[in-house]
């Protein structure tokens, strides 16, 4: 056991002594995380809209004047449809709003009024939410007409803040990487600078070399996870933590644990540092895409649902977003914990046994 | 010019690049990175799980269940649960929306007195969230006024968005991603693989056999970098395949401005990848480099993630300032649109492309140094 | 005028000066030695001159005169630079024959007859005209340095400077390029610089530049330079103050009574020492803590063989090591001395054979668990933490060996003192000569008392004073401890320091006897290269 806190400790001092790392790991935890959460934006966000209206007025600008800061900025009048649509071919317009003349009389008299919409579809993820927001916002318009009210809630984050959401996410996927890669690179660099032979001649059981090499990286990574959760999550996005604190730190732990087996294995097969790159970033990315980080699992392809089913990832991704924002309680946590322990185990047994063998 | 000397050293690469297997990495990375990411995001959703709590379980409670029950974009559950087991559902992660119909609720429509409907929707995910809300409300409301219509209740009409959505008709996220990913591995892969054509010899000392010859260093430049140009050239067909193919992508466009500007675009990444050359000699320091300084603007400026007309303020100046954003633009317009060299604005863009390759590349030639540290 | 000259040149880097008021003058077919311990200053005056490293001062060349390495583009095709380390320049994955192909066109060699006889005849001087087809990266080292040197060669270079080409090459090879060296000259009239780490090539050069810390400190030929410190050198004695011991003679500045004895060339940088009052600290040993049985054989191993895929690196060696005993393992690079050594740790698993260490019949990694306190082991580029300074390094290998804290303090305190690193504990290792490093390695891995020593290539790059104290560590630790030593090394020179001797060429063993012996039974040997090359070529 001393011998275990004395590997663990000559790990961490080494660690803060390559400055490179340091600055890698605390730029992963803070400024990277930080720059995924406010510059990725897919609400709508300053969007030029531009129409042509043949209506004279009325009802057309009732409509457009819902349309506001900070989603759309002032809309642009064109005076023909032609020159609409030229704007949006060269982008400089992204969505086209048409009010034929005979729009608001069908609306006055009870038929069906149709404004022609023009989208600029190849702004992937905005022309979507925007086509969305702007249905929302003539349904709002009219929904007086009739007899009804739509109470909506939108639970656990109410304004839909996309930050916080990304931030997370973000944070997780750095979470993934940093362990993988740091494990590995501790190994290699033993391996290219001969080190690990020597250790293999103290009457240390290489083992507990093994397992308190492993851990003290654990460590480094919870005490990124602590600083990001700080600075940026907490701090900077003031993200909602509806779930127990210490549930989440578990999960990550468990996590960090399965993923450092997946380090332990880029090790066993990698020569040097560079080959450590190179791994990492082929392993790791499909599992960083199967795991649900950017659309959610049951919206995937069957196939890749199943072998999902496999990454530990997606078990932590989805215990994370249960925590922090559904708030769940630790009982109904289970499914995560248990799925996160399984495969972390097996990862982990298998890291330790290639790279055990290797020595 | 030697072009014996230039042809030699261009052989070596090519060698060297199959021997050490690295062109498994030059044709791999580029079409995982688009099929993982082409097959991995997903804007528009379908399938969303909803759970209807039907209290009424009238003729027209049935006729909006039934509505949610026949459409991709919702799997619909009608349970007889209480409102707390269903928030819990929400709560497991089981459930991303809840609709609750009053008891009534036929009823109280009929006579014109207001009813209310429940929505709650899962917002961890913040975007589906928003989207989820929307179309319910939508679909509640089509079916509300086409109650209200049949009875004659309501004295105004409808407005309905007749949407024409241009470029990409089906809203597909598969067309209007792909491409963008195409900007971004182009910009990415050819400037890894330069920064570490050059940073190999300078780490394993093979470099001082330019150092100590005649070779100029504009031969040089030339040798490495043109192994580099051609690979990722069939690259731009590769991923062009990829695109239409697997993706179903359509192209409209021409082909051949497809393909000049993108090699074009490959030039560019090219002389990223030697400007990095020049200041780092360790292989795994010149690729975390080039990833930091290429990702992400190739992100966030490639139209992808925002519309450069969205931008203000500084972003604006920034996305202009990256190649990633002018190239998308013929790149987009290639696929989805196809003005091709009729627009103005693409000549223009084109020229702009021509000027980064030239300056970048002569910045890298000025700066590498034929000699030691 | 002399066809290069060179005037007071002067490298120097961001921490520390390569080069200062460095100026020589060489002659059409000449050949000048440079020859100094790792980082005195001659690679990088080697670099000034081939022109790829900025510098202040002057290099005439056939009457061009340039001073940056943009100047001396113009040289350049006469020029032909072999940097150092082993097949550096060459390309892993090129076979022989795509080398020279690449090698004439960068230098844009028109390939006629002409050059298609030249090349022939150099891969025959080299040796190499078997291998054509095999890939650079699988040759032996010294079939590397030998493609390298006639990659160099292609183009007819008139000015030749090559860096090293012989360290860690094995002697048979080393011999084979002195010879091309030489009919090159005498054919070509080429200008050649080359340094070196052996004191014995020496004999092969017409001029001779020494190096140390940056400056030249002697130049002229071998019979000059070995003339200058006669009055200095003098048999063997015990001596208590200003004089160094070394390789059976003693350098004093003030006269001793004892008989003079022949100089050697390495004598000039004991003198050299002396003169800048460079004092080594006085090796002390003391005796053990407690004494220890230790069994009168301490290893002994049969037909040890390993296997790498279809490669044999080594083929049932046998080997036993006494009490007290210092075994030389010798042999060129690629001849299968660390393999051996690693198997005889345990490091890598033993294909075949038989190993009993301390009288303990070695059939799994679980049998070497009780021996691992009694072995200590240093090695090849002495592996250290580099991020931990020295103090921090051997704290930690004491608590590896399970030292309780007070014992471990005092004892790194003593060999801190004894072995002279006292001043350097906290620094961190790659901020230290190489010498240092190589002293408190062995510290560490003296801190357990072991019974056996296994040095993996300790005194490789490490200058010759450096090295004359390390012997002399050893030495000391024999005589106060019995320890038993095993050590390899590829400083033929060095085999006179040991007990016994085993000769290994491509992982066979072709000789295995005491010092004494080898002499006796080859009485014209005039040092132990002699001996080892009629081993060599024998097998051969």
């Amino acid at each position: 056991m001393k011998i275990f806190a004395m590997i663990v400790s000559k790990e961490l001092l080494s660690f803060l002594r390559s400055i490179g790392l340091v600055l890698v790991v605390l730029y992963s935890f803070t400024a990277d995380v930080y720059i995924a959460g406010s510059g990725i934006q897919i609400k709508p966000r300053n969007v030029v809209v531009g129409y042509v209206d043949a209506t004279g007025g009325g009802v057309s600008q009732k409509i457009l004047s819902k349309l506001h800061q900070p989603e759309f900025r002032p809309p642009v009048m064109f005076l023909s449809q032609k020159a609409l649509s030229d704007a949006i071919f060269n982008k400089e317009v992204m969505v086209g709003l048409v009010f034929d003349d005979d729009f608001e009389k069908n609306y006055r008299s009870g038929k069906k009024a149709q404004i022609n919409l023009l989208l600029d579809a190849t702004a992937a993820s905005q022309s979507l939410t925007t086509l969305i927001y702007l249905q929302n916002i003539i349904i709002d318009f009219q929904s007086m007409n009739f007899p009804l009210v739509l109470k909506s809630h939108k639970l656990f984050n109410q304004n839909a803040d996309n930050h916080s959401f990304i931030a997370l996410t973000e944070l997780l996927s750095v979470i993934t990487l940093l362990i993988v890669i740091l494990t590995a690179i501790v190994f290699v660099k033993e391996k290219e600078d001969g080190t690990w032979d020597i250790m293999l001649l103290t009457p240390v059981n290489p083992k507990i070399i093994i397992l308190a090499k492993s851990f003290s990286q654990v460590l480094i990574v919870m005490a990124g996870v602590v600083l990001s959760l700080g600075f940026v999550i907490f701090g900077a996005f003031d993200v909602p933590l509806n779930g127990s604190f210490w549930a989440f730190m578990l999960l990550t732990f468990f996590y960090s644990i399965s993923s450092a087996g997946i380090g332990l294995f880029v090790a066993a097969v990698s020569k040097n540092v560079m080959q450590v790159a190179q791994l990492s970033i082929i392993i790791m990315m499909p599992l960083i895409f199967l795991s649900g980080a950017w659309t959610p699992v049951y919206a995937m392809h069957p196939v890749f649902q199943t072998l999902s089913l496999f990454s530990p990832l997606r078990y932590y991704i989805e215990g994370t977003e249960s925590i922090f924002f559904r708030g769940t309680e630790f009982i109904d946590l289970w499914p995560y914990f248990s799925g996160v322990l399984i495969l972390g185990t097996l990862l982990y047994l298998y890291g330790f046994r290639k790279i055990g063998k290797l020595f | 010019m030697k072009l014996t000397t230039i042809k030699a050293y261009i052989l070596k690469e090519f060698m060297e690049l199959y021997r050490t297997r690295l062109i498994i990495m030059v044709y791999l990375m580029p079409s995982m990175i688009v099929l993982l990411f082409g097959y991995g995001i997903r804007m528009d959703v379908t399938h969303a799980r909803i759970l209807i709590i039907d209290n009424d379980q009238s003729k027209f409670s049935q006729m909006l269940t039934s509505k949610f029950e026949h459409t991709k974009y919702f799997n619909a559950k009608v349970l007889h649960v209480s409102e707390k087991e269903a928030l819990r559902s929400i709560k497991q992660a089981k459930t991303d929306a809840v609709l609750i119909i009053p008891s009534s609720f036929e009823k109280r429509l009929l006579h014109g007195q207001k009813s209310e409907i429940g929505i709650f929707v899962d917002a961890s995910f913040p975007t589906r969230a928003t989207t989820i809300e929307g179309y319910i409300k939508g679909t509640v409301l089509d079916t509300a006024s086409e109650v209200a219509q049949r009875g004659g209740l309501s004295a105004k009409g409808l407005i309905t968005l007749n949407q024409r959505t241009l470029f990409n008709q089906a809203m597909r996220d598969e067309d209007a991603i792909v491409p963008g990913l195409i900007g971004l591995v182009l910009l990415v892969a050819p400037a890894i693989l330069a920064a570490l054509l050059i940073v190999k010899e300078k780490e394993e000392g093979t470099i001082f056999n330019f150092y100590a010859s005649p070779l100029s260093k504009g031969e040089f430049l030339l040798a490495k970098l043109f192994p580099a140009f051609l690979l990722h050239s069939i690259n731009i067909f590769i991923l062009f395949l990829i695109a239409v193919y697997i993706f179903n992508v359509p192209f409209r466009g021409s082909f051949m401005l497809y393909w000049l500007s993108s090699e074009l675009y490959i030039l560019i990444s090219l002389s990223i990848g030697m400007l990095i050359s020049v200041i780092t000699s360790r292989q795994i320091v010149a690729v975390v480099l080039t990833v930091i300084i290429t990702i992400i603007p190739g992100f966030l400026y490639s139209g992808m993630l925002m519309p450069i007309s969205s931008m203000v303020g500084e972003s604006y100046i920034e996305a202009h300032l990256f190649p990633v954003m002018y190239y998308n633009h013929i790149l987009y317009d290639t696929f989805l649109i196809g003005q091709g060299l009729g627009s103005k604005k693409i000549i223009m863009y084109l020229l702009i492309l021509v000027g980064f390759a030239v300056v970048l590349f002569s910045a890298g030639t000025l700066l590498l140094k034929k000699e030691m540290k | 005028m002399s066809l290069l000259e060179v005037k007071n040149i002067r490298v120097s880097y961001k921490k520390r000066l390569g080069i200062d008021n460095a100026s020589l003058e060489a002659n059409s077919g000449e050949i000048i030695g440079f020859i100094g311990a790792d980082g005195a200053g001659k690679s990088s005056l080697m670099h000034s001159i081939a022109g790829v490293i900025r510098f202040e001062g002057e290099v005439v060349y056939d009457g061009i005169a340039y001073h940056s390495p943009k100047e001396a583009e113009q040289v350049k095709p006469f020029i032909g630079l072999m940097p150092q380390g082993i097949g550096l320049v060459l390309y892993n994955t090129l076979s022989v024959g795509e080398h020279l192909e690449f090698f004439a066109d960068i230098r844009n060699v028109k390939k006629d007859e002409k050059f298609q006889a030249y090349k022939e005849k150099l891969l025959h001087m080299a040796g190499l005209s078997a291998f054509i087809d095999r890939e650079a990266g699988k040759l032996s080292g010294g079939m590397m340095q030998k493609l390298s040197l006639i990659c160099t060669l292609l183009h007819r270079p008139k000015l030749l400077i090559l860096d090293e080409p012989t360290t860690g090459v094995d002697p048979l090879s080393r011999l084979e390029l002195w010879e091309i060296l030489d009919s090159i000259r005498k054919e070509e009239g080429t200008v050649i610089l080359v340094s070196t780490a052996y004191m014995q090539e020496a004999s092969k050069m017409d001029k001779i530049f020494l190096f140390d810390e940056g400056e030249i400190i002697a130049q002229g030929t071998n019979k000059e330079l070995i003339d200058s410190i006669r009055p200095y050198v003098y048999e063997e004695v015990t001596c208590k103050e200003e004089c160094l011991s070394f390789n059976k003679r003693t350098y004093s500045l003030k006269p001793l009574h004892v008989n003079r004895a022949e100089p050697t060339l390495e004598g000039l940088f004991f003198v050299n020492a002396l003169k800048k009052k460079k004092l080594l600290p006085q090796v002390v040993i003391a005796k053990r803590d407690k004494e220890i049985a230790i069994p009168p054989v301490v290893m002994q191993a049969y037909g040890i063989t390993k296997r790498f895929g279809s490669f044999t690196a080594n083929d049932h060696v046998d080997i036993e090591l006494k009490r007290g005993e210092i075994l030389g393992l010798l042999g060129a690079n690629g001849a299968g001395k660390t393999t051996f050594i690693k198997m005889l740790l345990g490091l890598y698993p033993i294909d075949e054979g038989e190993l009993t260490l301390l009288e303990k019949v070695i059939k799994s990694g679980d049998d070497r668990q009780t021996l691992k306190s009694k072995i200590g082991y240093v090695s090849q580029h002495f592996a250290l933490y580099n991020d931990m300074t020295v103090r921090e390094n051997l704290i930690y290998f004491a608590n590896m060996h399970q030292i309780p804290l007070k014992t471990a303090l005092n004892r790194i305190e003593q060999y801190a003192n004894e072995l002279g690193f006292k001043e350097y504990m906290d620094e961190l290792p790659t901020a230290l000569p190489l010498g240092v490093n190589q002293r408190f390695s062995i510290a560490a891995a003296l801190l357990h008392e072991p019974l056996v020593l296994f040095l993996d290539e300790p005194t490789s790059g490490v200058d010759t004073i450096a090295r004359a104290q390390f012997w002399e560590i050893l030495k000391k630790l024999k005589e106060q401890w019995n320890i038993s030593i095993l050590i390899t090394t590829h400083y033929m020179s060095e085999a006179e320091y040991c007990d016994r001797v085993l000769l290994l060429k491509q992982g066979k063993k072709i000789a295995d006897d005491t010092i004494e012996n080898f002499y006796k039974t080859h009485p014209d040997a005039k040092s132990f290269e002699d001996i080892f090359l009629t081993y060599y070529k024998d097998v051969e």
